[in-house]
């Protein structure tokens, strides 16, 4: 009997503690945050440092950090929407905005984001964030997609150390760097099956004046993206660009200069200083970062890679969660500790006081602001983005890996994504 | 006496069976709360899917691959380690280790070696004048799939051992010395006198082994996730991606369903020839 009433209390208390995970046991207010930038080496030091300041400004607040990969996180939250236990406030990016929103599950923030805060932030920024005239998402870093340069590996190369104004020009430098260093990655770009690669992707095939989707209708066989195919099959044959690997896979072989261009985001920077701790002025010698080079359309495009923040409709703790949204995307100490220290991100703030403006003044935000923000283009992002990018992507994949002709992998893509977009 | 099994069988595999039919028959994605009957669509659409003949066919190769090599492998193993005595009896421990290895500690160990540029293999092959560049084992549809099926049967090797090592230690010692008194050559020993006996043991073995190479995720998962362009995408590999990254549960689940069937089909065939070896 004792043992029986032993077991009942101790289960008991278990479901206590499980239940209402509004409120700690000393009172405060705990908000869950989901984000993956508590999982990855290179920002994992800087988001603790962030919820650890914003508690002390915030004494009846606790933050409770939930560590989800990138790559894992868009399914994770849209399982924890669904089993009704979402967190109070999550990082998302891209399509994963559009995917989360399409749960009806996200609290909107026009009542929170309007006013001083709208004004604080870059208009464009803001309207990222919003999804059918409502603001589902603010901005927290912003980062859009360049070509990066190693000024270091070009000149070994016995090339000029500037960024190729075309992809063709850029096959050109790649044959030059290939035969002298034979080992080096010549070009960095993410052709994996995540639905980051395809945001990755798009505006290089934009260059090449092709689009695999808008919206249900499918638009992949076409000779724009043949032309396409052909130029990626041309980076695989040649061993210019190793197939099936992530964006940040080539980022540690960049930090050590076995890299020679890389499509990225200004992720690069960071990641690379926490691997070699070069300095600053250093780390400028070596890299560059420019638009992405031109293809028969004859235009730069970039896609948005930023990093956005949003609320669930769930949340007990709207207030405080704001509170805490507020204190990541636009408080000067974050923006000075965590944006520009570990992101090395941009800072979607409208007016940069001072001491930010000064971090800013460097040649690789330069670069970002003032060439590569204005050729951002939006991919085909919705609801039928998370159907659509594996089709794609393993287009990409076959005219990479496999001699099949690139009319029929184009052919193949459409034929995917019309019974995947049910057009 | 029986019921509490059955309440609990009920509730764990019952359930989660009639649950996936229903929702077979709906459109049913994660991302909205709106669920309608969908009928037949999803079997409909699965017929004229290219993506699930080819997770199909990959299936069917990776698992019979798979079973074949490790089934043969092993017990070529079993039979030459079957004296064994003394020293030599530690090489059966080591064998056996591979099996210890958590899968996923095996998914990246083989990715490493087998990765272009800088894996081992290659960096051996090279050296040995086997081949004049390093092959894209993981980025070429056709030496994906070898690959991962090497991985495999590396992890699977030691259970077909085991079974065999255990099938060969049942046969009764009075037919080995009458087939010796006879003067049975080796051939006759192994493929007259031995095989027969392990009949059993390499149906059940096969038949619990081409039941986990169906199921198994995170091998090929962790190797080249169903790349490239879906060269090892197995039928569980592309449940998952239509389930966790497009949202389709209907569809996941129509397919799901069909693997179940050919998993009775297949297991109903194994019983039956297991019965007419008892018979």
């Amino acid at each position: 009997m004792k043992k029986l009433a032993a077991a009942c209390l101790a289960l008991t208390a278990l479901a206590a503690g499980g239940c209402g995970s509004s409120g700690s046991a000393s009172g405060k207010t705990v908000v869950t945050f989901a984000n993956w930038a508590a999982a990855e080496p290179a920002t994992a030091p800087g988001i603790a440092a962030m919820i650890k300041k914003f508690e002390a400004l915030h004494p009846k607040i606790d933050i409770k950090s939930e560590p989800i990969s990138f790559t894992d996180i868009e399914h994770q939250l849209v399982l924890e929407v669904q089993s009704g236990n979402p967190p109070d406030v999550a990082e998302l990016q891209g399509n994963y905005l559009y995917t989360l929103a399409a749960t009806q599950d996200l609290q909107p923030l026009g009542g929170y984001g309007s006013g001083a805060f709208s004004k604080s932030v870059i208009g464009s920024e803001l309207k990222l964030g919003e999804l059918g005239g409502q603001l589902d998402a603010i901005p927290w870093t912003v980062g859009p997609i360049g070509l990066w340069y190693n000024k270091a590996v070009m000149k070994q190369a016995g090339l000029k150390p500037a960024p190729p104004a075309t992809w063709d020009q850029l096959l050109s430098d790649a044959k030059a760097i290939h035969k002298k260093l034979p080992k080096v990655i010549v070009l960095g770009m993410d052709t994996t099956s995540r639905e980051f690669a395809l945001d990755a992707a798009w505006p290089v095939m934009t260059s090449f004046g092709a689009v695999p989707f808008s919206g249900t209708t499918s638009t992949a066989d076409t000779p724009a993206m043949q032309s396409y195919l052909s130029f990626m099959r041309t980076l695989a044959k040649d061993g210019y660009t190793p197939e099936g690997q992530k964006t940040g896979f080539f980022r540690q072989p960049a930090a050590s200069n076995q890299v020679a261009f890389t499509v990225d985001g200004p992720y690069v920077k960071g990641v690379a200083q926490s691997i070699n701790h070069v300095s600053d002025q250093k780390f400028y010698q070596t890299w560059g970062v420019a638009r992405l080079p031109t293809g028969s359309a004859g235009q730069h495009y970039s896609t948005p890679t930023d990093h956005q923040l949003v609320m669930f409709k769930n949340s007990a703790n709207k207030t405080a969660a704001w509170q805490f949204m507020q204190f990541l995307a636009t408080s000067q100490y974050s923006v000075l500790n965590y944006t520009l220290k570990y992101e090395n991100s941009i800072p979607p703030l409208a007016s940069p006081p001072a001491e930010v403006a000064k971090e800013l003044d460097n040649p690789i935000t330069k670069s970002f602001v003032k060439s590569i923000i204005p050729e951002v283009i939006k991919p085909a992002w919705g609801a039928h983005y998370s159907a659509a990018y594996l089709d794609v992507m393993a287009g990409i994949q076959k005219a990479m890996t496999s001699s099949e002709p690139i009319s029929s992998v184009a052919s193949g893509m459409q034929t995917s994504l019309k019974s995947d977009l049910g057009s | 006496m029986a019921l509490p099994a059955l309440l609990i069988l009920a509730l764990v595999i019952g359930y989660p069976m009639v649950a996936a039919v229903i929702v077979s028959l709906s459109h049913y994605s994660l991302l909205s709360p709106v669920h309608t009957f969908a009928g037949g669509a999803n079997y409909s659409q699965l017929v004229h899917d290219p993506v699930f003949w080819q997770s199909l066919k990959n299936t069917a190769v990776y698992t019979g691959v798979s079973v074949v090599a490790g089934l043969v492998l092993g017990l070529l193993l079993a039979l030459a380690l079957e004296r064994a005595a003394g020293p030599w009896r530690a090489i059966r421990a080591l064998l056996l280790t591979p099996w210890a290895v958590p899968v996923i500690v095996v998914a990246f160990l083989f990715q490493f070696m087998f990765t272009t540029p800088g894996g081992i293999i290659n960096a051996a092959l090279l050296k040995a004048g086997l081949i004049h560049s390093a092959l894209p084992w993981l980025t070429s549809p056709a030496l994906a799939m070898v690959t991962v099926i090497i991985a495999n049967v590396w992890t699977q090797l030691p259970f077909f051992l085991l079974v065999f090592t255990a099938a060969l230690g049942g046969v009764p010692d009075e037919v080995i010395e009458a087939a010796r008194v006879d003067r049975a050559g080796t051939w006759s020993m192994v493929f007259g006198i031995k095989l027969p006996y392990l009949r059993s043991a390499a149906v059940v073995g096969a038949l619990l082994m081409i039941i986990q190479n169906f199921n198994n995720f995170p091998l090929i998962w962790a190797m080249t996730q169903g790349g490239p362009a879906y060269a090892t995408s197995t039928l569980v590999i592309y449940v998952y991606q239509l389930a966790f990254t497009s949202f389709k549960l209907g569809y996941a689940s129509a397919i799901g369903v069909v693997w179940l069937v050919l998993l009775l089909v297949i297991a109903s065939l194994f019983i039956r020839v297991m019965r007419s070896d008892r018979a």
